[in-house]
């Protein structure tokens, strides 16, 4: 059989299995073993032990769950509450005002958790109230949240990065030093739209607070002082180069917990609760990638991903446009599918195709990110939708429309880094130099 | 049985969590002990072991309290009994797939110990050790599984699906990435 009819095959019990609610991980492992069994003359009861053993047991991917337990420690604490008073002092004067503390909470939270989700409910619990209580745009509030909160699995630390630094067999450091620049010019372009927005409304912006002194400000945004430090520890960490990713996320987990006790949020269950939470949200990936690991397999086996490789680039595709059809491709799957598994599920058949297009694997990494974080807010099953659907009570439609200006935003910051990829590989060759 | 069979799966994920605190420890420590000048290479061994261990104990709680992901859009518009037939499915299709997983990891792990394989790295221990926690853990999942299709079987509500709806319900979105 032709090895693109192989992959057809293969691609469409995937679909069935997927549609017909079969675990991601298994239905993975089983078209792997499909593949094999049919198609090649390997035993796949052997590869599939050493492929689960094998992506499992590996140093590099014990950073995960480091990682993870960061975000869920701080989650736990008190940490949001104390966000939102520490940046309200500060914003009297911008356009827009309060309205900026969900951009500001949700980049601050995005660089101590990995998580979307997390990020997303952790800042809207405190953020949402704060500001309808003041009068606030209810719409721009929400559409704000719903957007920035995928700035957690931008800005690093990121759990989604981490898992395509696994895929790609990337440097996890690399990655996540990609992350900032294009982290911060999407907080600017949030920013400058509420900017825009509260000039063009001055009438729906509600009256500042009361002025402050300014002892009175650094008092109120005391309380930020250790998120900072531990923000500044960990990026000085990373550029500095004194930590590989993993130690670096265990001095992480050490900063929160210190944090979390020092604003006496932390009891024996906060922790345990926390240490079970990360287990089991690091459990469910690694059995994703374990999955996904001996699908690589027969993709290597059958050879299916270098002969797409070779198809696409008889094509003669521009690069260009092999990027705008996998947008289109990304843009589909994020419909049903979430951003781990997304990217999991494909990067054994696209990373050869990008590499082959000439295209940096970091870049690719920081571009399907951001496809993911879109992914997070478009309907159907946009996950921050859904999270602030539960937390409002209001239709998750509703608030996708809320988004659609955030979400222009997120397209322009795509654009940009698509036709300026310096903004995503500046930082990372300024400080590991330039890769090869 | 019910009872017994939610704490053991309880059990291995407090485990699994105790490997996950370990690890962090032994970073720290690692890193530590390097400034100091001592040799720790043979940590990086160990981490990797626990880092698997912390995976395969963890499935069979991970699985029941409704972490493992799967593409719930068509389920979901689905009646109560074609619903119910597609998990029925699903379920079916699991028990099989994780049976092959865990009869898979038995056997290897009993021949890397007929065989006697050693690690290659600086910690030569044998390779039997740590893959145990592949082939106990997903015998646990394996069961887990087949316990959750006895529940649909008998025209219950599978629990990973109750399990998500009280959590989402209670505002807690810490489960998900």
């Amino acid at each position: 059989m032709d090895i693109l009819m192989i992959g057809g095959v293969l691609l469409l019990l995937m679909l069935v299995l997927l549609s017909g609610g079969v675990w991601i991980a298994m239905t993975l492992a089983i078209c792997g073993w499909v593949g094999q069994a049919f198609f090649t003359s390997t035993q796949p009861g052997k590869n599939l032990f050493s492929a689960f053993w094998e992506s499992t047991a590996s140093w590099e991917l014990a950073a995960l769950p480091l990682f993870i337990w960061m975000g869920e420690i701080l989650f736990r604490s008190k940490l949001s509450e104390q966000m939102f008073e520490g940046l309200r002092p500060w914003l009297n004067r911008v356009p827009g005002r309060l309205m900026h503390t969900t951009i500001l909470g949700c980049g601050i939270f995005g660089s101590v958790s990995g998580s979307s989700a997390a990020t997303c409910a952790t800042i809207s619990k405190v953020a949402l109230p704060e500001l309808l209580k003041r009068g606030y745009n209810e719409k721009i509030a929400l559409g704000s949240l719903a957007t920035a909160g995928t700035l957690g699995i931008l800005i690093p630390p990121s759990i989604t990065m981490v898992v395509y630094a696994v895929a790609a067999d990337a440097s996890i450091i690399r990655i996540f030093l990609a992350g900032f620049l294009p982290g911060l010019l999407l907080m600017a372009l949030f920013s400058g739209y509420i900017i825009w927005w509260s000039l063009r409304h001055p009438d729906q912006v509600p009256a500042a607070d009361p002025p402050m002194a300014f002892m009175e400000k650094i008092r109120l945004s005391g309380n930020l002082i250790p998120c900072a430090l531990l923000i500044v520890f960990i990026v000085w960490m990373l550029i500095a180069g004194y930590a590989t990713a993993t130690e670096c996320a265990a001095y992480g987990v050490v900063g929160a917990l210190a944090m979390a006790w020092w604003s006496k949020s932390l009891t024996w269950d906060t922790f345990w609760q926390g240490l079970m939470g990360t287990t089991r949200t690091s459990c469910m990936i690694m059995f994703i990638l374990a999955g996904a690991a001996f699908l690589t397999k027969t993709m290597a086996f059958t050879g299916i991903p270098r002969e797409l490789a070779e198809w696409v680039s008889s094509m003669h595709l521009s690069p260009l446009a092999l990027i705008a059809v996998l947008t289109v491709v990304y843009l589909i799957l994020g419909t049903a599918l979430d951003g781990i598994s997304m990217i999991v599920l494909t990067s054994a058949v696209v990373l050869p195709m990008i590499q082959k297009a000439g295209f940096d694997l970091v870049w690719f990494g920081i571009f399907i990110v951001l496809l993911v974080e879109i992914a997070e807010v478009t309907p159907p099953v946009g996950f921050n939708l859904f999270v602030l659907q539960n937390m409002t009570g209001k239709d998750g439609n509703t608030i996708a429309r809320a988004a659609i200006p955030f979400f222009l935003c997120m397209v322009v910051c795509i654009a940009l880094v698509t036709v300026f990829p310096q903004i995503v590989t500046f930082l990372p060759d300024l400080v590991m130099g330039k890769e090869k | 049985m019910r009872r017994f069979l939610d704490r053991l799966y309880l059990a291995a994920g407090g485990l699994a969590a105790v490997f996950v605190l370990l690890i962090a420890v032994l970073m720290v420590g690692q890193s530590v002990l390097r400034e100091l000048g001592v040799r720790t290479g043979a940590v990086n061994d160990v981490v990797a072991w626990f880092c698997a261990a912390a995976a395969f104990f963890a499935m069979a709680h991970a699985f029941k309290h409704g972490d493992f992901v799967r593409v719930t859009l068509l389920l979901e518009r689905l009646g109560p009994r074609p619903r119910r037939a597609a998990e029925t499915v699903s379920l079916g299709i699991a028990t099989v797939a994780v049976g092959y997983l865990a009869w898979s990891a038995c056997l290897f792990t009993y021949e890397s110990w007929a065989f006697n394989d050693i690690a290659q790295g600086l910690l030569p221990l044998p390779l039997w050790i740590p893959q145990m926690s592949f082939a106990l853990g997903s015998i646990l999942l394996w069961i887990a599984v087949v316990d959750e299709l006895v529940i649909v079987l008998r025209g219950g509500v599978p629990t990973y699906v109750r399990a998500v709806a009280e959590r989402h319900a209670k505002g807690d979105f810490s489960s998900d990435v």
